[in-house]
């Protein structure tokens, strides 16, 4: 069974994805052949306190072990070290990050103390580069894709983190790796043929995670994607699950 | 197909394509290898580039010929009648040479309408690209067909077109929409399905740009009957390209 690094759980105001209950999304997820899920709570994208969603999402979790709850952190709040805090006693000790939804940059001197407090903490970061296609987003709204430009300038200010970075593609990550090598990336953007082949030759299959990035994309299709890819069958099951289950120590 | 397209790698991709279950393709010659503006000429070396790949495997490609409507009545009838007539193309492919509104789509309409071939004609959604002087956005396309209602036309890429694009299209019953292009985003195929009908969708792969496992399973991975799927991923083909 596969471990998914990018799921979340909750209603999206610009799709009509039908809004999955806990169970409901680990059925689908299961008949996917995923059997445990990294999941963050939708809602705490928008919200102006990522708490009432990360505690929403605790509670419809509880009973179903498969999904891992991811909670978010928004260190450009004031109350940034109470969010970490909160983030180290959940069951993952990690937190997800939204730069651009949450209005800062990853790279920026003001969250130099949040990234230090982490790693002093051993909080694992897992930072959402991209929830949607910015080429048909809400024409309302004005988010768009952490620029891998940030994302390694962050990588390089800061070269004892390693986070995972999801919703990365594949000109995203030939622009950053050959600088930093402190970073894991899920496979949920990286789409175009024989993707994952020419991925691994970017970077290491160890620094590579399964993510469907369930309910936004069709489960179905990034597994799809990984059991058609024409990797070794070491690499595959380390994408698959391995590597997801050394990150967050499952 | 991208340009310089050798008999090994058109042989690869319908080798990939079959083992996932795809048995005939529709092939669109390198259209961008020129710019958004090809001459006559250049038109021409992307359709010749069509049909050589055509003749490499006749039991799985089928070609569409490329055109620029902008080149005039004259030059679009010349090479419609070169390609369907001649070269046995069962449809007419268009890109980014200009708006599905602009006058210049009349001959192109009259040429598919006179050889009873379809028009793949490239959508997305511009609302956030801002390009509409050489693309069209699902309102064109679907005003193009509404014109011209004795030609069958293909508005391209689900995805790009989104739920406004589906419910632009609904009502025309001479447009079907594929679900190529873009990432394999969820409840966009339900939508389609809800509004439009299983008889108004056709599969698009996007090859060799998209995996073909990925796009396969958008259709197999979103709820919908087994009458419904077999139209959107051959029935709807069929008969469209009079297969």
């Amino acid at each position: 069974m596969l471990i998914d690094s990018n799921v979340h759980l909750g209603p999206w105001p610009f799709n009509l994805v039908p809004a999955f209950t806990a169970r409901a999304l680990a059925a689908r997820l299961r008949e996917n052949g995923i059997g445990r899920a990294i999941v963050a709570p939708t809602a705490a994208i928008l919200a102006p306190d990522p708490g009432p969603a990360n505690r929403a999402l605790f509670a419809a979790v509880a009973s179903v072990p498969a999904l891992l709850p991811l909670p978010v952190v928004n260190p450009a709040l004031r109350n940034w070290s109470e969010q970490l805090e909160a983030a180290a006693s959940s069951p993952l000790r990690a937190a997800k990050l939204y730069p651009n939804y949450h209005n800062y940059r990853l790279e920026s001197p003001r969250l130099d103390a949040f990234f230090a407090a982490a790693l002093s903490g051993r909080v694992r970061l897992v930072v959402s580069a991209r929830v949607e296609d910015d080429r048909h987003r809400y024409f309302g709204l004005k988010v768009t894709m952490v620029p891998a430009k940030s994302v390694g300038a962050f990588l390089g200010r800061h070269p004892r983190l390693h986070p995972l970075i999801l919703g990365l593609g594949l000109p995203d990550i030939r622009a950053i790796a050959p600088g930093h090598a402190n970073f894991s990336t899920d496979t949920s953007f990286i789409e175009w043929r024989n993707a994952l082949a020419d991925l691994v030759r970017e970077i290491p299959a160890r620094r590579i995670l399964f993510g469907s990035h369930t309910p936004f994309f069709v489960t179905q299709s990034g597994v799809a994607q990984l059991a058609a890819s024409r990797l070794t069958a070491a690499a595959a099951a380390a994408i698959g699950g391995g590597n997801a289950a050394r990150f967050f120590e499952l | 197909m991208r340009g310089g397209c050798t008999k090994a790698a058109a042989a690869r991709f319908a080798g990939e394509a079959r083992s996932r279950g795809v048995v005939r393709m529709v092939c669109l010659g390198d259209v961008l290898a020129f710019g958004a503006q090809p001459t006559e000429p250049q038109v021409r070396v992307i359709n010749d580039e069509t049909a050589r790949i055509g003749r490499w495997l006749p039991d799985t490609f089928i070609g569409f010929c490329a055109l620029n409507p902008r080149l005039g009545e004259r030059a679009v009838m010349r090479e419609v009648e070169r390609c369907v007539g001649g070269l046995g193309f069962r449809g007419i492919k268009l890109e980014i040479s200009n708006n599905a509104r602009e006058p210049c789509m009349k001959p192109v309409m009259r040429a598919a309408e006179k050889w009873g071939v379809p028009v793949l004609q490239h959508t997305w959604s511009m609302t956030n690209i801002r390009k509409r002087n050489l693309h069209s956005d699902p309102e064109d396309t679907a005003a193009l067909a509404r014109r011209h209602p004795n030609v069958q036309v293909i508005m391209a890429h689900l995805t790009g077109c989104g739920y406004r694009g589906v419910l632009e299209a609904k009502g025309v019953d001479n447009l079907v929409v594929d679900t190529s292009g873009g990432y394999p985003e969820a409840a966009i195929l339900d939508f389609a399905l809800e509004h439009l009908g299983a008889d108004h969708v056709v599969y698009g792969s996007d090859l060799p740009i998209r995996e073909t496992a990925i796009t396969l399973a958008r259709i197999t991975g979103t709820a919908m009957s087994a009458d419904e799927r077999a139209k959107i991923l051959y029935g709807n083909a069929r008969r469209i390209l009079k297969l």
